[in-house]
């Protein structure tokens, strides 16, 4: 598990909502920080990949799938990095 | 602007008005606003009237003036379409705000690609035949419906559908015939003959794995080449066509007032023909293709006989009402494939022209013969993109 600074939970949360609230907290977070964003919306996955490709200031470093009481869980770390 | 996806006051398109617009050949546009790998895989497709535009709902929650200036100025609406639904309401709800029509499509991709079009193709006094279509993925089914008794020929995955046209026919479920084993999508035989106790028949050739080299694990009666059923006033003969796959039939329907209908499953198309590779044995399988099409089958079409396909390829092929048949004579003069060839010419056309193997089509014969059982989910991913049995000539 990567390093992060904050942490933003989604669960529960459907498309669009998981990256209408990551874009809000990153433009929050001070140029550096990491966010952690933990979803349960599956599509995320491709979604957050496909939004850093054109966003101005956020580096995804890393993604991960993990169970927790029988559900699955999609945690992005997202970097701001302007 | 503030975005509460309970609050939206976005107006919505269903699956239902979406299919009837595409037909209609009017203009339309859609705003696919899903990930380009999504979009790629499975775009709505139309006539030539329909334009498409990919740009994903995240460009406009990223920079949404950017986003807005990248829409054409011509256009009087836009369908927003996204995988479930919610995006397609945020992105409508921008545009909305900024002075465009827009509305969003119900439950998005899930929605159009499970949405059901059920249509007479024949209605009149010895009974009906009906096309069940899922347009978004080009698959056609058919219930022959005379007497209170029904027959059902290569039924799709949503079992409900079909038992709600059989009762609202106030008709019996007597049999339910697969034309082959499916590899693009997962019957609905197996499951619909669990649950209404009709039996379930395909070729016993399809009844084994081509890639496994398994046999079914699902219950089944074998149909065998000349077989007839008589369902109230209609004679339904089994014709062994193989080379799609081994055990592919065809369906000759004949009915009182003399006329011939043909489902040809995966057999001939409207504008194309069932690929013979999908049991990856193409080379083996070409010759025995090449009989079944230009030595078999011309014997029991007449010009008038109704050529009832298992797939569609492209909405341009309906006949102008939803409806994917048309007589023989129409059929060979629009489907090039069928012209007259030599086994060698049409084993290095064939061979030369095959379109990607999906590689979930070898888990799916899988699936229908019972050799797994995927969950809900599963089942839908695998079926996920349009069909790809055709090769057209």
């Amino acid at each position: 598990m990567p390093q992060f600074d904050q942490t933003l939970d989604v669960k529960g949360a459907k498309c669009p909502m998981p990256l209408v609230k990551s874009r809000k907290a990153i433009s929050e977070l001070p140029v550096g920080k990491v966010l952690q964003v933990i979803s349960t919306d599956r599509g995320s996955l491709a979604d957050f990949q496909g939004w850093v490709k054109t966003a101005k200031n956020v580096e995804l470093i890393a993604q991960e799938t993990v169970q927790e009481n029988g559900q699955e869980l999609y945690v992005h770390y997202l970097r701001r990095t302007a | 602007m503030t975005f509460t996806q309970d609050q939206s006051t976005v107006i919505e398109i269903s699956p239902r008005e979406l299919y009837a617009r595409l037909l209609s050949a009017q203009p339309l546009f859609i705003l696919d606003v899903r990930n380009e790998d999504e979009f790629k895989r499975m775009p709505i497709e139309g006539h030539a009237t329909l334009r498409t535009l990919n740009l994903p709902y995240f460009d406009f929650i990223e920079d949404e003036e950017a986003a807005l200036a990248r829409l054409p100025k011509d256009v009087e609406e836009f369908v927003v379409v996204c995988a479930k639904g919610g995006s397609s309401q945020y992105v409508a709800e921008v545009l909305n705000n900024h002075g465009y029509r827009a509305v969003s499509l119900t439950d998005g991709m899930i929605g159009w690609g499970n949405y059901y079009d059920v249509r007479d193709v024949v209605n009149t006094t010895w009974g009906r035949i009906v096309q069940i279509a899922r347009p978004a993925r080009g698959d056609l089914s058919f219930a022959v419906i005379s007497d209170g008794q029904a027959a059902l020929i290569d039924p799709l995955r949503h079992t409900n559908v079909y038992r709600e046209l059989i009762e609202g026919a106030g008709a019996k479920l007597t049999i339910i015939l697969d034309t082959h084993v499916h590899a693009d999508h997962i019957s609905g035989g197996p499951a619909l003959s669990k649950e209404t106790g009709a039996p379930y028949y395909i070729h016993p050739y399809d009844a084994i794995h081509p890639i496994d080299m398994l046999p079914a694990k699902i219950a089944y009666e074998p149909l065998r080449d000349g077989q007839i059923f008589q369902i109230g006033q209609v004679r339904i003969t089994t014709i062994w066509y193989p080379g799609h796959t081994l055990g592919q039939v065809n369906f000759l329907a004949e009915t009182p007032d003399g006329g011939r209908y043909l489902f040809t499953g995966d057999g001939i198309f409207l504008r194309s023909f069932g690929r013979p590779d999908l049991g990856g044995k193409g080379e083996a399988w070409t010759p025995i293709l090449y009989r079944s099409m230009f030595e078999w089958l011309p014997r029991y079409l007449t010009d008038e006989t109704v050529i009832l396909p298992a797939h569609f390829s492209t909405l341009d092929e309906d006949a102008g009402n939803g409806i994917f048949a048309a007589p023989y004579k129409q059929v060979r003069a629009q489907n090039d494939s069928l012209k007259p060839c030599t086994l060698e010419e049409f084993t290095s056309f064939v061979l030369s022209h095959l379109p990607v193997f999906p590689p979930e089509y070898v888990e799916i014969k899988r699936v229908n013969i019972g050799l797994v059982e995927p969950c809900e989910g599963k089942a839908s991913e695998l079926e996920l993109g349009k069909n790809i049995c055709a090769l057209a000539g």
